[in-house]
């Protein structure tokens, strides 16, 4: 008890002895700071608290964040006072240091607070090298070059640290700094050369191209601009029309068979159907031909056109004089005539009287009557019927009537005829304002046919006059010369030809032309040779007689077109 | 030159410029992957701070050691002699394996985030959402560039995270959150030395970039 309190007076007695002499043991030490100028090394520096009056020694201890041993620093020169250097082998990275500093004195000694610090979160490069400030003068006034370099300790070559560079200005007077980031782009040029060699590239490649395309020039030019064919006509030669000869080059472009009278025909014909049938009856026997225009007693024809009766429709202009009463004789012949009429008005003519012919007063290009006749043959009654604009020409059976010219003592039209079917296209409309058309019908006469008469089918084309009382047509052959020719280019197209009139027997000619140009003589002795005057396209088929040269019959009339009038006969019935 | 020799040689010429072009693809690559690598260490130190203004003072005490970071155990490079060693594909496999061991625990950080017991709450929210779209974008910059190196072998080093929540009162969550950001600075800027390095070591045929 003697002794504490001994001690503690001595204790006392000695602090206030040193405090008198100014001693004391070391203040307490702070680490102030680290860094890492290139993340290779660090230093820490620390600042001392005091030392006491007494020498002070420092020592810097530390260890790392995995670890409890206690490292001292390796190296307290290197970075001055109150430092501590860390080299290459001493530094970890993305490891924690626990760092103090430890102050001791005579009197005792002082530990700073602990410090963690990672090495990567105090990197702090050192400063550009060589910085110098150059005044230059352009045309576009002085500006200052700033030019520098990278510390030399950092290494950026490796990619270890990335270095920004930051431009700061400040004018003499001023107190701020301007501060403009400049970033170091040193892949500028990079990006440069490669856009370099992509153009020498792209230009050798169209080089190579260009000469390939300029070999190959003709098959390239073949390709894309293909050789067009030029305009050929059937028919048509360019030579013709060099020579200057006009009219050999359009006769070639005529074309045989056109145009085609079937749709015309089918907007304004209609056809008569004329059957040839012992059985049927001539629907120009008044009341059957308005009650049975609809009807069809031709077995061969199932689907005529024979919708319509009225043949107002079917208005065809005449283009000749109509004849009166020129109709035959005998019931074999009848003839209609129509104008503006429909087959209805056959009947009417008949109990009318003959039409006072108002057709017949030719106005010009008359119209044309759908051609219909009947064979003269007095049993033979044929339907006819108006068949509707169909081509059903078809539907025309063949009524030639050949009776022996003895027999019948009336004269008849002695019609060649062919199977329609295969004559459609005959029907052809002549190229003039009118429409005409002239039924190719074929009549097939059921008697027995004139001797040297071919049973050979053959084309002619007869024009109605009209029905006389006793319902006979009465046929005309369009080679009437007391008809108005109509006009070259009218009267050629449908037109039968008569060859001759023997023994009232009138042989017309299988006329296939069209054109209407080549006229026949009127003499008919010269039939043959207007066989072969004709347009060379269609060979005239000299139909029924070989006997050519005769004379016709006496008031047979060859018109100028060649065509027979053989009305001039038919008062005689 | 027949006009056949001539076409070899324009398509010689043209794979040259090809494989020529197809190299600079891979350090553009590696370059938009650094600058992504950078962006992302630089939020998650801006985060760090944020956290730093108001974190009291016991959580100091409480904070984990580093150690204790789910991706410590990764073992690589300490200085520059040794990552400067390292082939390029270990070094691309260590940046993707690191980054491959966020995804998890920047989603749980993403949701704790809203419910942080701090007062700049949203911000560091916001930045947590920037961060983990950051992430995606780099892991996928990142399979581009392997598949572009050509790597044969894809070793990629698995850490998993097994923590699912941050912790039951709000002192320990802050706590926690703040120690898995501190993981992820670290590892971030591991991410963007390794990436940085690559991006140098790729582009040795033109050593003006570096």
């Amino acid at each position: 008890m003697r002794n504490s309190g001994a001690v503690l007076i001595l204790t006392f007695i000695a602090k206030l002895i040193l405090q008198a002499a100014g001693v004391s043991p070391p203040g307490k030490p702070r680490l102030t700071s680290c860094r890492s100028p290139e993340k290779e090394t660090f230093t820490c520096w620390w600042e001392p608290g005091g030392d006491g009056g007494l020498p002070t020694t420092y020592a810097l201890y530390y260890h790392l964040e995995n670890s409890e041993t206690v490292y001292e620093c390796p190296d307290y020169r290197t970075a001055g006072e109150n430092s501590c250097f860390f080299n290459k082998n001493d530094t970890s990275l993305w490891v924690n240091y626990n760092i103090t500093v430890v102050a001791t004195n005579a009197l005792g000694k002082n530990i700073s607070d602990p410090v963690e610090v990672d090495v990567v979160y105090i990197v702090q490069p050192n400063t550009p090298e060589n910085v110098t400030a150059v005044v230059v003068h352009d045309e576009q006034g002085p500006f200052v070059r700033v030019s520098w370099e990278k510390p030399r300790t950092a290494d950026t070559r490796s990619g270890w640290i990335t270095l920004l560079y930051q431009l700061r200005v400040k004018q003499e007077k001023d107190k701020e700094w301007e501060v403009g980031l400049k970033k170091k782009r040193k892949y500028i040029p990079r990006e440069r050369s490669l856009w370099i060699m992509i153009t020498i590239f792209s230009v050798f490649i169209v080089l190579i191209l260009t000469w390939t395309l300029n070999v190959k020039r003709n098959s390239v030019k073949l390709c894309l601009l293909p050789p067009v064919p030029g305009p050929k006509i059937k028919g048509f030669e360019k030579q013709l029309l060099k020579s200057g000869k006009s009219e050999e080059v359009f006769n070639t472009l005529v074309i045989q068979g056109f145009p085609p009278t079937t749709d015309y025909d089918e907007l304004l014909v209609e056809y008569l159907e004329v059957y040839d049938n012992e059985e049927q009856e001539l629907v120009l026997d008044g009341k059957d031909l308005s009650e049975d225009c609809m009807k069809s007693k031709s077995p061969s024809d199932s689907d005529s056109g024979r919708g319509s009766c009225d043949s107002r429709t079917l208005l065809l202009e005449k283009c000749m004089e109509g004849r009166e009463g020129s109709g035959s004789g005998s019931d074999q012949h009848q003839y209609s005539q129509h104008g503006e009429t429909s087959w209805a008005s056959t009947e009417s003519s008949e109990s009318q009287g003959p039409e006072p012919g108002s057709p017949e007063s030719a106005d010009g290009c008359g119209k044309t009557w759908p051609v219909v006749f009947s064979s003269p043959q007095p049993q033979t009654h044929h339907h006819y019927q108006v068949g509707a604009a169909k081509p059903a020409y078809h539907s025309v059976p063949e009524i030639l009537n050949h009776s022996s010219p003895h027999t019948t003592p009336s004269n008849y039209h002695q019609l060649h005829h062919q199977d329609i079917p295969q004559q459609e296209g005959r029907f052809s409309k002549p190229a003039c304002r009118h429409s005409q058309s002239y039924n190719q019908f074929n009549l097939d006469g059921v008697g027995t046919p004139a001797p040297g008469v071919p049973p050979s089918p053959s084309l002619e084309y007869v024009e109605v006059q009209r029905v006389n009382p006793e319902n006979m047509l009465l046929l005309r052959p369009l080679s009437d010369p007391n008809r108005e020719p109509e006009g070259l280019d009218c009267a050629g197209e449908d037109y039968s030809k008569v060859k001759e009139v023997t023994n009232n027997i009138l042989l017309l000619q299988r006329d296939t032309s069209h054109q209407c140009v080549d006229y026949y003589s009127q003499d008919l002795d010269n039939q043959a040779d207007q066989c072969t005057t004709q347009q060379p396209p269609h060979p005239c088929k000299p139909a029924v007689h070989q006997s050519n040269s005769r004379m016709p019959h006496e008031g047979m009339r060859v018109m100028g077109n060649g065509y027979v009038d053989s009305t001039v006969l038919m008062p005689s019935y | 030159m027949t006009q056949g020799s001539r076409l070899y040689f324009a398509v010689t010429v043209l794979m040259c410029a090809f494989v020529s072009i197809n190299g600079v693809g891979l350090n553009d690559l590696l370059e938009r992957a650094s600058q992504l690598s950078d962006k992302l260490h630089s939020l998650s130190t801006s985060l760090t701070n944020d956290l730093d203004s108001h974190f009291p003072p016991v959580g100091r005490v409480m904070m984990p050691r580093p150690s204790m970071c789910h991706t410590s155990s990764l073992q690589i490079p300490n200085d520059k002699d040794q990552a400067l060693k390292i082939p390029e594909d270990e070094l691309l496999s260590l940046a993707r394996s690191l980054l491959l061991a966020w995804s998890d625990p920047l989603a749980l950080l993403s949701s704790e985030a809203s419910s942080l017991a701090h007062p700049e709450r949203n911000t560091i929210n916001s930045k947590t959402k920037e961060l983990q779209d950051n992430i995606n974008s780099l892991g996928a910059g990142l399979e581009h560039v392997f598949h572009k190196m050509g790597s044969s072998s894809d070793n990629l080093s698995s850490l998993p995270f097994y923590t699912n929540s941050l912790g039951q009162d709000k002192t320990s969550r802050l706590v926690n959150f703040h120690f898995l950001l501190s993981c992820f600075r670290r590892d971030s800027h591991k991410i963007d030395s390794f990436l940085k390095v690559l991006r140098c070591r790729a582009a040795k045929k033109r050593p003006e970039m570096c």
